[in-house]
């Protein structure tokens, strides 16, 4: 227990005030941090790139969040079916999200190249003009989301363990009532995975926020993202920190961070009863 | 009746088939992107950019691996990774065993509280607290070098592993506690001398969690790593990408480079790797 209590205090509890604390003073990280009171967040709220990369944010996790719940959830699902192989099957459509995320920006950049990559070309073949992917401003923010989906192995080995604890009487006494497989996943499956859901949600959501090494690797490469149209809320702060040390600024950036994300939490809970179905209270 | 069979076996077949062919048309969307970086990784520069595409390299380009692996110190770059990654296991291994067991263990008051606190703090943006901890290891000279990473799993900072870890320690019958306290001994010996062997299958998914995660770790590095020779495999890839964007073989020989240990690792442990995962996500009601 100790040594957590330390670690808490020193590297979480002291950090979190502090965040606070700096995100009202003028500090470069050298000199000691001077009051200025709301400026920080005053020119915040002046601040383009700022709302930028707010926007960008919100964009990606509003596609990524739904789109990655349906396809580890579809690919669970496939996955359970009885069929030969299964173990095999499962071992490919983990594999994509244990590649090291660099390794997978590099791979992706390069076979979505608009040029030479062979998505393109594959595209060519059937007479379509492939876009430019990550290098359109308009392409780019799907070419992220495509990244993202390729690597949703892990909520879809939680998924997978979800379907499989759902006793399978529900769907033998469901069946002799005569309900259809729409039906049946409709009554049974999803409420009885409503909490599994709800956690890799939860875990999307964390990951949406703090949205970084995929646009820092492309970008910072030159490979994609063009002018700010995949500019990220952390990757601006990153860089407002690290490179421009303006450490009050960035801290009032992440002490808005640390609010939004604090409201989208509560309103999940908040609303969570609604729809998760915990069979020991039912 | 026997017509009626007869259907059934056969509708059973065509659903079978059916399945099937899904199942290896996802597959081979889904494995296409490392199978397209594997066979670029043997190519010719020229091969690699040609349109149409060449699927398969002639002849298969071997001389690629070491000519980018010496290139760039990415023997260095393994050897940074693997201390850094034996240093954190060592202090996951030490420290959230520790604060697990008396999270599971021991009973005392409010511990279920503040459980779930810990655990919530992993809602709490990574960001939120970077600042303030930055100068922090800045005043102590830690900056520079992987102290950072290291020193807080000391400190039971793996909160994923703590987890885990009381998951399993719940499951122990109370019982050989009860008998080693009879035995007259106290909660440390108890800890070290019975439940911490009883735990190997619970350590080895820890261990392997935290290595991954550490081969895998951009952001931190990036964040306190400065001297290029002190580099993860992670910013050494983006070091080549950056030195070698036009050799597109090269950068995917690195990255093949960078993923296979993974893959095979994941290949030989993939039954403590799935039940781990499947842990943290259905454990969380228990």
């Amino acid at each position: 227990m100790s040594p957590w209590v330390i670690g808490f205090l020193a590297f979480f509890a002291y950090p979190f005030f502090a965040t606070i604390y700096y995100s009202f003073t003028n500090f470069n990280g050298v000199q000691s941090p001077q009051w200025i009171g709301f400026a920080n967040y005053t020119a915040l709220f002046h601040d383009p790139l700022f709302f930028t990369s707010l926007f960008n944010t919100f964009f990606y996790t509003i596609f990524e969040l739904p789109l990655s719940t349906v396809v580890a959830l579809g690919l669970a699902l496939l996955l359970n079916q009885d069929v030969k192989g299964r173990a095999i099957y499962r071992t490919i459509f983990y594999i994509p999200s244990i590649v090291p995320l660099v390794a997978s920006c590099l791979i992706f950049v390069w076979i979505f190249n608009p040029a030479t990559g062979i998505v393109n070309d594959l595209l060519n073949n059937v007479h379509i003009q492939g876009p430019g992917w990550f290098f359109s401003p308009a392409w780019s923010k799907p070419s992220f989301i495509l990244l993202g989906l390729w690597g949703v192995g892990q909520p879809m080995v939680i998924y997978l363990a979800g379907l499989q604890s759902i006793p399978s009487e529900l769907y033998e006494v469901a069946a002799l009532d005569g309900a259809r497989a729409w039906k049946r996943f409709r009554r049974i499956t999803l409420p009885m995975l409503s909490p599994v859901i709800l956690f890799n949600v939860i875990l999307q959501l964390v990951a949406c926020f703090a949205y970084f090494t995929q646009v820092q690797v492309i970008e910072g490469s030159d490979l994609g993202g063009p002018g700010t149209s995949t500019w990220m809320y952390v990757q601006y702060l990153y860089v407002q920190a690290f490179q421009y040390l303006k450490l009050g600024y960035s801290s009032a950036m992440a002490f808005f961070l640390f609010v939004i994300s604090a409201i989208v939490m509560v309103v999940l809970f908040r609303t969570s009863s609604r729809w998760v179905y915990y069979a020991s209270e039912g | 009746m026997r017509v009626a069979i007869d259907s059934r076996t056969r509708h059973k077949l065509v659903t079978s088939t059916g399945k099937h062919v899904v199942l290896i048309l996802v597959s081979v969307v889904l494995g296409f992107p490392l199978l397209w970086m594997a066979l670029t990784s043997l190519k010719t520069n020229p091969q690699a950019l040609a349109d149409p595409p060449v699927w398969i390299p002639h002849p298969f380009l071997w001389s690629n691996y070491p000519n980018v692996i010496s290139a760039v110190s990415f023997p260095r770059f393994v050897l940074n990774t693997l201390m850094y990654a034996a240093s954190t296991i060592a202090g996951v291994c030490i420290s959230s065993s520790l604060v697990a067991y008396g999270f599971s263990r021991i009973r005392w008051k409010g511990r279920d509280f503040v459980f779930k606190v810990m655990v919530s703090t992993l809602l709490i943006p990574f960001f939120a607290t970077l600042i303030p901890l930055f100068v922090m290891y800045k005043n102590f000279h830690m900056v520079g070098w992987y102290w950072p990473l290291i020193v807080p799993t000391f400190l039971g900072s793996s909160i994923f592993s703590t987890f885990l870890l009381r998951q399993f320690f719940m499951t122990l019958p109370q019982s050989v506690s009860d008998a080693a306290r009879v035995d007259g001994a106290n909660e440390f010996t108890i800890y070290r001398r019975v439940i911490l062997p009883m735990s190997k299958p619970a350590l080895a998914t820890v261990i392997l969690f935290q290595f991954v995660y550490c081969w895998n770790d951009y952001l931190g590095p990036l964040i306190y790593i400065q001297s290029q020779s002190w580099y993860p495999v992670s910013l050494g890839l983006t070091l080549i990408l950056g030195t070698y964007t036009t050799n597109w073989p090269w950068v995917m020989a690195a990255a093949t480079a960078a993923t296979m240990p993974i893959v095979i690792l994941f290949f030989f442990t993939q039954r403590t790797f799935l039940k781990g995962i499947a842990i943290q996500g259905t454990g969380e009601k228990g």
